[in-house]
């Protein structure tokens, strides 16, 4: 608790305002749809109403609550955030520690694979395997984990190789550490830190290519995610014409942006205070 | 007459006073001819001048004496205390251990000699008055001192006295029982020329018994080490001193400022009381001890060419040997050769350092013989077995390393308690409480607190030379016998330094370990190496004891270091 006082204290005035931010979208994910007036699906009023104190940000051409629908999204966007960036995260971390120490060939083969992942343009990838496999929440988490898990990997194995030089490691070694011990005791500690600050922007990666994929209408179509709302307001013809786009789409957008800004901006911050020592 | 002057067989002296029974000499047998010279070494109470009595048949009768002392085909024991008092003076002859009471304060010089010459020859007064004044001449006295009395003579005139005394009655064998303790620098000198002078002249068959080192290298042909009444190393004295096979004869020559100029002086570690030995009367003291030695009693076994030495272990382990150890690296335009055709042995309890620039293969080197890097050719032997990877960094009383840079050596995330027990985490000693009190000695020995904050601190937040100690105390835990010491102080500043030098060197002597210690800085290997390897380009080009290599260099390398270090 003293080391997260610490943190928030540190912070520049933009870190605080996003870590604010972030948290308002974790209680808006998780309580937002339970105590929630209305339901994300069902109408609840009038197509088209512009935001009144029944419906605070209006309502879509269905007449289902917007608010809802938000949160509803928030729910989904940062579940696969997190979830694609844990995996890639701690994938990505134990392979590169593994080739790190190993190097040889198996070094050669996993970072020739990694090159190629990253040569590759992973949305129409994306687009390729959400239709071969199914739009389905876990599906977007996996296709997502593989393209992602080659930063903290490279990470981690360049840290490694340097480690693995050092006398410390050698000495651990000579008393028969083997690589489990190593990872755990001298490894982790030292790659968790310069992971962290990938884990924390894979969150951003994942949240982004998400709202992509539902944009471009690849997504779960049953997922209230804020790239489907965003493609459904773009797809009601003539929006432009009316006064609707301004809460049917900024709505959305605003989520979309101010998430992705705050959690670039926390990363920041964490890697700021990551250089210094913990 | 026999050609043999003395022999004694298995003489053993035992003490009882008051049920308290001391054994002060234990089977000693030795011979020693007409114009021989013997020297006895030991420190006090090893049983020297208790020899010497002996012989002399002049013990009290609280000792009880057995065995045999000949001379000339008749057993000096079981003659009749008047037939001894005939032989005693007249063919063995003492000049006792300096002091005032040993004269007597109310006769003078003149009076005391002359006594001796009444008891044991009939002279006329006149002849008796020029026997003195002879005597005195002999041994470089002016005669005005003949009507001193003691107390007015200094020391240096006593011991000429008390040699006077002894040559009053032409003896054929002299003991001489510490001639030059307490002596200065000139007196000693004179007191050396004069006795081998008079041995010379008079073909004298000559013991000294001394605990000074440079005595009996002036003194003597032969020499005995005794150590709590036994024998532990016989020889001649060159060869004992220089090459001494014996643990405790190298502790006592370490200990000699004469012999030892450069290094700082350490004496033998003082014995440990609580337990009784049966075997091996140094095993408590030694530093190379195993389970047989407290079993069984070494006898004095040949060693080589005129030398015996007691020990079980055979004398002097050679703890580590290198052999033909060859290694290169390959680079892009070819390869460097690191080692080649390095051999390198380490004794047990001694200190080698090795020595050479940087680029000379000397870290190479130290981490091909604790395993940590392989070698291309060559093969490294420890206690004898040839060691494989880290056979011998695994395990208690092997091999550890402590390395230069403390930075390095240890992960800065970890705390100081987690650093040192490390090693015994990763081996499964102990149980948690065993392995605190492991910890807890380790961090003592290495003089840093022993507090529950201190454990807990995490190691970034140590200075340099604190980070050595605790990787020192890592190296420790696992009780190495020999502990390579790859630079360790190079990055400390001096006062650092010295500290860390003078603790390592604390443990060293009282823990007993070898230590090869490399370094580029060549005051330092004189402050602490009792030998020394130069290496150049990857091979040893020079090595020897630290007094030659230092003294005189033999090749050029060594003497252009010598000069640039200003040595």
């Amino acid at each position: 608790m003293k080391k997260v006082a610490k943190f928030f204290n540190k912070c520049s005035l933009g870190g605080k305002l996003s870590i604010l931010f972030l948290i308002f979208l974790m209680l808006m994910a998780v309580f937002g749809t339970i105590f929630a007036r209305h339901s994300a699906f069902i109408p609840s009023g009038s197509a088209f109403t512009a935001p009144n104190s029944e419906h605070f940000l209006g309502t879509d051409d269905l007449g289902i609550d917007l608010w809802a629908q938000l949160c509803e999204g928030a729910k989904l966007s940062l579940t696969i955030g997190i979830c694609s960036a844990l995996l890639s995260g701690i994938a990505g971390s134990f392979i590169g520690i593994i080739c790190g120490y190993y190097g040889g060939v198996l070094d050669k083969i996993v970072m020739r694979i990694s090159d190629i992942l990253i040569a590759i343009p992973s949305l129409p990838l994306m687009i390729v395997m959400g239709v071969f496999f199914g739009a389905a929440i876990r599906n977007i988490i996996l296709v997502l984990a593989i393209f992602s898990w080659t930063g903290p990997a490279r990470i981690a194995r360049s840290k490694v190789i340097s480690l693995k030089e050092e006398k410390f490691i050698k000495i651990a070694e000579s008393y028969g550490g083997g690589i489990f011990y190593l990872t755990f005791k001298h490894f982790l500690p030292a790659v968790f830190p310069i992971v962290m600050v990938s884990f924390i922007r894979l969150i951003n990666r994942g949240i982004v290519s998400e709202a992509s994929l539902s944009f471009l209408g690849l997504g779960d179509p049953t997922a209230k995610s804020w790239g489907l709302i965003l493609n459904h307001a773009i797809s009601f013809k003539a929006i432009y014409f009316t006064d609707f786009w301004k809460w049917w789409l900024v709505g959305p957008f605003a989520a979309i942006t101010l998430t992705v800004l705050s959690i670039a901006i926390l990363a920041r911050d964490t890697e700021k205070f990551l250089n210094v020592k913990l | 007459m026999n050609k043999e002057a003395l022999s004694i067989k298995d003489l053993s002296v035992t003490y009882s006073t008051s049920g308290y029974v001391t054994q002060a000499v234990k089977n000693l047998s030795f011979e020693l001819e007409r114009g021989e010279r013997l020297g006895i070494i030991g420190e006090s109470g090893s049983g020297k001048t208790t020899t010497a009595l002996a012989i002399m048949g002049l013990l009290s009768s609280q000792a009880k004496v057995s065995g045999e002392v000949t001379y000339n085909g008749k057993n000096l024991l079981s003659l009749s205390e008047e037939e001894r008092n005939c032989c005693r003076w007249k063919k063995i002859a003492i000049v006792f251990q300096n002091s005032l009471d040993i004269l007597n304060p109310v006769l003078t010089v003149r009076a005391q000699i002359a006594e001796c010459i009444d008891r044991h020859l009939c002279m006329s007064k006149e002849n008796t008055e020029e026997r003195v004044l002879e005597l005195l001449r002999q041994v470089g006295l002016d005669r005005k001192w003949a009507d001193c009395y003691p107390n007015q003579l200094s020391g240096g005139m006593r011991q000429r006295v008390l040699i006077a005394m002894a040559l009053s009655c032409d003896p054929e064998v002299l003991i001489v029982d510490e001639p030059t303790t307490a002596l200065d620098a000139v007196a000693k000198n004179d007191i050396i020329a004069l006795l081998s002078r008079i041995q010379k002249e008079k073909n004298l068959a000559l013991i000294v018994s001394s605990h000074e080192m440079s005595t009996i290298q002036k003194l003597t042909d032969k020499t005995m080490v005794m150590y709590m009444g036994s024998v532990v190393e016989c020889g001649r004295t060159k060869e004992v001193i220089f090459n001494p096979r014996h643990p405790y004869t190298r502790g006592l020559i370490n200990s000699s400022t004469q012999i030892n100029c450069f290094r700082d002086l350490w004496g033998i570690p003082q014995e440990n009381m609580s337990k009784k030995a049966e075997g091996c009367s140094f095993y408590k003291r030694c530093c190379q001890s195993t389970d047989k030695c407290a079993r069984l009693r070494p006898p004095l076994e040949k060693c080589g060419e005129d030398h015996c030495v007691a020990c079980n272990r055979g004398g002097i382990l050679k703890l580590l040997e290198g052999r033909n150890i060859v290694k290169s690296y390959k680079i892009k335009s070819g390869k460097i050769a690191a080692c080649k055709n390095v051999d390198l042995s380490i004794h047990s309890g001694e200190v080698v350092a090795l020595i050479g620039e940087s680029g000379s293969g000397k870290t190479t080197l130290a981490n091909i013989l604790c395993g940590m890097l392989s070698k291309d050719g060559g093969e490294v032997l420890f206690e004898g077995e040839k060691i494989r990877g880290f056979d011998a960094t695994r395990r208690y009383d092997g091999i550890q390393i402590t390395f230069q840079d403390s930075f390095s050596s240890i992960d800065e995330h970890f705390t100081v308690y987690q650093v040192i027990e490390e090693p015994l985490r990763l081996l499964k000693i102990g149980t948690k409480e065993e392995r605190r009190e492991m910890v807890e000695q380790a961090l003592w020995d290495v003089q840093l607190p022993n507090s529950e904050e201190f454990y807990s601190k995490k190691c970034f937040m140590l200075s340099g030379g604190q980070r050595q100690r605790v990787a020192i105390a890592r190296s420790l835990i696992m009780r190495p016998k020999l502990l390579i010491a790859d630079e360790i102080s190079s990055m400390l500043d001096p006062s650092t330094q010295a500290n860390i030098l003078r603790l390592l060197k604390g443990l060293q002597n009282s823990k007993g370990f070898s230590m090869l210690y490399i370094t580029h800085d060549l005051s330092l290997a004189k402050k602490i190496a009792d030998r020394v390897y130069i290496m150049k380009n990857g091979e040893i080009i020079e090595e020897g004891s630290a007094l030659t290599v230092f003294m005189n260099p033999e090749s050029e390398y060594t003497k252009r270091l010598l000069k640039c270090a200003d040595l």
